[in-house]
């Protein structure tokens, strides 16, 4: 039987070397973590352009994803409005160097949509020709879902998409990020019909629509349908840069 | 021949019968997912592919080693009172640690096992084998029982994610065998004679886990028939 | 009020803890025998996450993120802290039960000390922190929650009751069978998926 001192004492002891080894690691490692999430959110965007990008996309190193940011892309960040901000004024907002890929966007959803700003990438590939890849978020079925959505120069022709969620059912909501062949058929949609911005719409049942529709997933009509709308509003919240864009 | 007989005694081996049985017995006999019916949250969730539960199975190992090691060597001088408590930091500390190596360097990994990375701290194995064995023990047989226990754990889900992956996705570790897309070695709207085979889809969803283990336990108890009833 | 409600009935049914993302497995399976056992164990489950849920979401925002009161972030100490505040939740209800209702506490016995390692009670505070829940959002998640295992164990103890009395290969006697039912209403619950409690 301890007596309560040398409990007490046993447990501060205990506590302090547990913290101190955590502290350590967790000191130690951060600037790995750092590098590992925004590469990895790096990755996320490069891949609706994946098609573009020469060689397996799914082998790309992290060496790879840093070169194309550095060399390849040109990151903006506009608001509502579709006014683009300069980095000065970025550094003063306090997004770290400036950078769109350093934006929180999940936090910037949290704001009202007049108050958000997004990210633009205007992706050049080897061959010389412009992508411009937007953002959106919305809600799946569980949770929160978002996507990049890459648009060819002629700021109409899809070039193509990436999804991601926070916990949409694995085998069903989830195919938006797994199911490659899925995701491949956004591919060449029109985002406009006319001067009217249609968007992309996921049709349960099969697309009718060869230029606006894309094919359900089964299983996953919510999930699906939470795709259809941040599409929507995304685009529609992109469309006074885009304008600007296409003159 | 007193001398021999006592230094017989005093030679202590490394890996002989009672060794080596600490480290089989949890493969088959005491297997702690069919038998000691422990550890089944993850074996669950994590199986949907042979990469994630390799990687859960390999923590797994580590944690129920190395909190199996620390417990022995400090089981006399842990109070009673406080004692789950002790053995509930041990295992929480050295499973922070595997989640921050895990995000350091396997991203990936750490991204898809996400929330159940945590749950191995309420993994029953470890905690049962720190109260069934290391407690009484000393640290090296106490680190073969937590390996022994680690590895029958990790057969289980291998074996689990195998089926699942296989099936459900028709890859194995990753490797795309048999599907619908050029993308597999065995493209199914190809293949003359393969042409007819689908995917289960239900494979991927999560109580096809269940149906796959209860499978597993029943071959397991055929095979081994002293274990029927067991639990 | 009507989003709380909300979640309750989410947690409960829509995001069942026990048959929809299978936590608090080796409890469920190895309590689940007789029914008057499944129900005290799922008693003490709900109510050990009502309790642990709101402590662990004051520890989360206000000791372990930037904006706490220590001012940096150590998430990193959240495992530890949120096993100690469950390990520490079960020993006091432990304690209060004892002297309150020593027939409940001698009916219980050993499942009551096992609560701490279920994988439902810590499962559940990570899902919290993952969903970024406020304080009541947990309360109501942690209610549901345990409200919806509570549920799962005790159908499964019922019919586990029933099926002792059937003709079950010996092989499968017992665990297995207990698998593939857990796996038969896991299917079943998943055809709840997708309902927005809101609608009604």
């Amino acid at each position: 039987m301890h007596s309560t001192s040398s409990i007490i004492r046993f447990v501060i002891v205990m506590t302090s070397i547990v913290a101190l080894i955590l502290a350590a690691l967790q000191n130690g490692l951060k600037a790995r973590h750092d590098r590992n999430e925004s590469l990895y959110s790096k990755k996320a965007t490069l891949a609706a352009v994946s098609n573009e990008i020469d060689g397996d996309f799914s082998k790309l190193t992290d060496a790879d994803i840093q070169n194309i940011f550095d060399n390849q892309i040109v990151q903006s960040v506009i608001d509502a409005s579709g006014k683009i901000y300069s980095e000065e004024e970025l550094l003063e907002m306090g997004v770290k160097n400036g950078k769109a890929e350093n934006l929180d966007l999940a936090k910037e959803w949290k704001k009202p949509a007049e108050e958000r700003l997004r990210p633009v990438y205007k992706f050049t590939n080897n061959s010389g020709e412009d992508f411009y890849i937007l953002y959106t978020r919305g809600k799946g079925l569980w949770d929160e879902i978002w996507g990049n959505i890459a648009l060819k120069s002629d700021i109409n022709t899809v070039a193509g998409v990436s999804f991601d969620h926070k916990a949409e059912t694995p085998g069903l909501g989830a195919e938006i990020k797994e199911n490659k062949s899925w995701v491949r058929q956004f591919i060449g949609k029109k985002i406009y019909d006319g001067l009217e911005l249609a968007s992309i719409t996921v049709r349960k049942g099969g697309a009718k629509d060869p230029n606006h529709e894309v094919d359900g997933i089964s299983g996953a009509t919510i999930t699906a349908d939470g795709v259809t709308a941040m599409l929507e509003t995304g685009l529609e919240a992109y469309r006074p840069y885009l304008e600007t864009l296409k003159n | 021949m007193a001398d021999t007989a006592i230094s017989e005694k005093k030679k202590t081996i490394a890996f002989g019968k009672k060794e080596r049985k600490l480290l089989t017995d949890p493969i088959n006999d005491d297997n702690p997912i069919t038998v000691q019916v422990l550890g089944i949250c993850s074996a669950l969730a994590v199986t949907t592919g042979m990469k994630n539960a390799a990687v859960m199975a390999v923590a797994v190992i580590f944690v129920c080693t190395f909190s199996n090691v620390i417990t022995s060597l400090f089981r006399k001088s842990i109070p009673k009172q406080v004692r789950m408590i002790v053995q509930l930091v041990i295992i929480a500390t050295l499973v922070t640690v595997v989640e921050l190596t895990l995000k350091a360097y396997a991203f990936e990994s750490y991204k898809q096992l996400s929330v159940f990375i945590g749950l191995i701290i309420t993994n029953c194995i470890i905690m049962g084998r720190l109260e069934a064995f290391a407690m009484a023990n000393r640290p090296y047989e106490s680190a073969l029982d937590g390996l022994g226990n680690g590895i029958g754990y990790g057969l289980i889900l291998l074996i689990v994610a195998f089926f699942r992956e296989f099936f459900g996705k028709g890859e194995i570790f990753g490797a795309k065998i048999i599907g619908a897309t050029s993308e597999y070695a065995i493209n199914t709207t190809e293949s003359t004679l393969f042409g007819w085979y689908q995917g289960n889809n239900l494979m991927v969803l999560f109580p096809s886990a269940m149906f796959v283990i209860a499978v597993l336990i029943w071959a397991h108890r055929a095979w081994n028939t002293k274990l029927v009833d067991v639990s | 009020m009507g989003e709380l409600v909300n979640i309750f009935i989410k947690s409960a049914f829509i995001e069942n803890l026990a048959l929809s993302y299978f936590l608090g497995m080796c409890s469920y399976l190895a309590v689940s025998k007789t029914v008057k056992t499944a129900f005290g164990l799922g008693l003490a489950v709900i109510f050990v996450l009502g309790i642990t849920m709101p402590i662990n979401w004051i520890i989360n925002s206000y000791l372990l993120s930037e904006n706490g009161i220590f001012g940096v972030d150590l998430t990193f100490l959240r495992f530890i802290l949120f096993i100690a505040v469950i390990a520490s939740m079960v020993q006091l209800v432990e304690m209060v039960v004892e002297k309150y209702s020593p027939a409940l506490y001698n009916s219980l016995g050993i499942f009551l000390p096992l609560i701490t390692v279920n994988c439902a009670i810590l499962g559940g505070s990570l899902f919290m922190v993952s969903k970024e829940y406020n304080f009541s959002e947990s309360v109501a998640f942690g209610l549901g929650g345990g409200f919806g295992w509570f549920l799962a164990i005790v159908a499964i103890a019922a019919i586990r009751e029933k099926i002792k009395y059937s003709n079950v290969p010996p092989a499968l006697r017992g665990l297995g069978m207990a698998f593939l039912l857990t796996g038969l209403m896991g299917m079943a619950f998943m055809g709840l998926m997708g309902i927005d409690p809101a609608a009604f």
